[in-house]
C-alpha cells in the first residue's frame, strides 16, 4: 500500500490550528498515561520522576483544554453549533473520572481516561 | 508497625486530665513523643495514636480518606472522655486541623493546642509548579504525583535536620514524600474544618512558625479570626520551621502549652495555676 505523505502533509496543513493542537495533545496524553500506568507500580518510589511526569501531563492537559475551548469557540462563530457543542464534554471528563477514582482502582480509571482520550482523538480525526 | 508507634503515658495514681495528641500528615506519633513526655511530667496523662494509613507501607496512605482520620480520632477522644474528667486535644499540622474539627463537634473538649495548623499549603518549600495543583488534585493524576520531601524537612535546627535526613534514609517505612492523594484528603478535611470553625467553643492556643516551610501563618490566623472560642491565644515563633515540636523553640512550645492547659484545668497543681493572658501581641499585630 502506497502512502502519499505529501498528500497527508497537505491535508494537515489545511487543518485549523486548534484541531491540530487537539490531535497532538491527545496523542501525547494517551502515550503519557500508558507510560504512567506501566511505570506506576514498577517505579513507585521514583518520586522525582513522577513529580516531573505529573507536571508534564498537567501542561498537556492545559494545552488540551485550551485547544478544545479554542476549537469550540471558533466553530461557534463559524456557525457550526454541533461541532462546538460536542468537544466541551471532554473538558469535564478528566475531572469526573478523577472524582470517582480510587487508588485501589487506579489502573481501571486510567484505562477509562485513556479510552476517553482515544474517543476524543477519533472525533477530532473525523473532522478532517 | 502502626500500633507499635502509638504511645500512652499514664500516671499510676488516677489522673483526672488527659491530653490526646495528633501527629501530622505523613508523620507518626514519634514526632509528638517529646511533647507527650513534657505534658506527662506536668501531670497530664497523654495519648497519641497512629492515624489510619500512617506508620505502615506508603501505599496505605494513598487509600485512606479524611473521614477515616476523623472517625478514628473521634473514637479515641470518646474513649478518653469515659475515663477522664478533662480531655484536651493537641495536634501538629493535619493533627491540629483534626483537633479543631473534633472540638467543633464536641463542645465538652476542654482546650486545644493547635500547632502549625495546616489549612492551606502555601509554605516556602512548596514547588514552583504548585499552580498546577488544582488540576492534579481533581484528576487521576493525584494517584501518580507525590511532593518530594526536601530540605529543610520542617526543621530550622541544622543538627536535628541532618539526623532526621539520615533517619529517613535508614528507615524504609518513613515517608520521604507527600502523596497528592493524601494532600487531596487533607485539603478536604481543611475545608470541612474551615466551614465549622465557628462551632469551636473550647479555648485554643495557636502556635505557628513565621518561617513555616510547609504552610504559612495564614492558616493559624484564619483559625484565630474565625474560631468561636472566647479564649484564644496566638503566638508566632521566630526561630522554627514547620515541626515546632522538634525544632529550636520546642521547650518554649511545651512550656507555653502546659501553662495554657493548667490555666484551664480544675486539677492543675496550685503552683502551676496561673492565668494565661488572653490574646497576644503577635495576634493583635497582624
Amino acid at each position: 500500500m502506497h502512502i502519499d505523505t505529501t498528500q497527508i502533509m497537505k491535508i494537515i496543513s489545511l487543518l485549523p490550528l486548534s484541531l491540530k493542537l487537539i490531535i497532538m495533545t491527545n496523542i501525547l496524553l494517551i502515550a503519557g498515561f500508558i507510560i504512567g500506568k506501566l511505570a506506576l507500580y514498577k517505579f513507585e518510589n521514583a518520586v522525582k520522576f513522577f513529580a516531573y511526569y505529573s507536571v508534564a501531563i498537567s501542561v498537556l492537559f492545559v494545552l488540551y483544554f485550551i485547544s478544545i475551548i479554542w476549537f469550540s469557540i471558533s466553530n461557534l462563530f463559524a456557525g457550526n453549533a454541533v461541532y462546538s457543542a460536542i468537544f466541551p464534554i471532554f473538558l469535564f471528563l478528566p475531572f469526573i473520572i478523577g472524582h470517582f477514582a480510587t487508588y485501589e482502582k487506579v489502573h481501571f480509571y486510567t484505562n477509562i481516561q485513556i479510552l476517553t482520550l482515544i474517543i476524543s482523538l477519533l472525533l477530532a480525526l473525523s473532522f478532517i | 508497625m502502626g500500633q507499635s508507634l502509638d504511645f500512652e503515658f499514664i500516671h499510676e495514681n488516677q489522673c483526672k486530665r488527659a491530653v490526646l495528641l495528633f501527629h501530622g500528615m505523613t508523620g507518626s506519633p514519634f514526632e509528638m513523643k517529646k511533647m507527650g513526655r513534657a505534658l506527662f511530667e506536668a501531670d497530664f496523662d497523654v495519648f497519641c495514636y497512629c492515624l489510619p494509613g500512617h506508620g505502615t507501607s506508603p501505599i496505605n496512605i494513598k487509600t485512606v480518606r479524611w473521614e477515616d482520620w476523623y472517625t478514628d480520632s473521634t473514637m479515641h477522644y470518646r474513649n478518653l472522655t469515659k475515663r477522664y474528667d478533662e480531655v484536651y486535644l493537641g495536634g501538629l499540622c493535619m493533627g491540629a486541623v483534626l483537633a479543631l474539627t473534633i472540638a467543633a463537634e464536641y463542645r465538652e473538649v476542654r482546650g486545644i493546642i493547635s500547632l502549625s495548623t495546616t489549612l492551606f499549603l502555601d509554605g516556602w518549600t512548596i514547588p514552583w509548579y504548585n499552580f498546577f495543583m488544582p488540576l492534579g488534585l481533581h484528576t487521576i493524576l493525584r494517584y501518580y504525583y507525590s511532593f518530594p520531601e526536601r530540605e529543610p524537612y520542617g526543621l530550622k535546627n541544622e543538627v536535628l535536620r541532618k539526623k532526621i535526613a539520615a533517619l529517613q534514609k535508614r528507615n524504609t517505612e518513613a515517608l520521604d514524600n507527600y502523596p497528592m492523594s493524601c494532600i487531596y484528603e487533607l485539603l478536604k478535611l481543611s475545608k470541612f474544618a474551615q466551614k465549622n470553625m465557628f462551632r469551636v467553643q473550647a479555648p485554643v492556643l495557636l502556635m505557628h512558625a513565621k518561617e513555616d516551610d510547609l504552610t504559612s501563618v495564614k492558616g493559624s490566623q484564619f483559625v484565630y479570626r474565625n474560631v468561636g472560642s472566647s479564649i484564644r491565644k496566638y503566638i508566632e515563633l521566630e526561630d522554627s520551621y514547620h515541626l515546632v515540636v522538634m525544632d529550636n523553640e520546642r521547650e518554649f512550645v511545651f512550656n507555653t502549652s502546659i501553662d495554657f492547659l493548667n490555666s484551664l484545668s480544675n486539677y492543675a497543681p496550685a503552683d502551676a495555676k496561673k492565668l494565661v493572658a488572653i490574646g497576644s501581641e503577635a495576634a493583635d499585630a497582624y
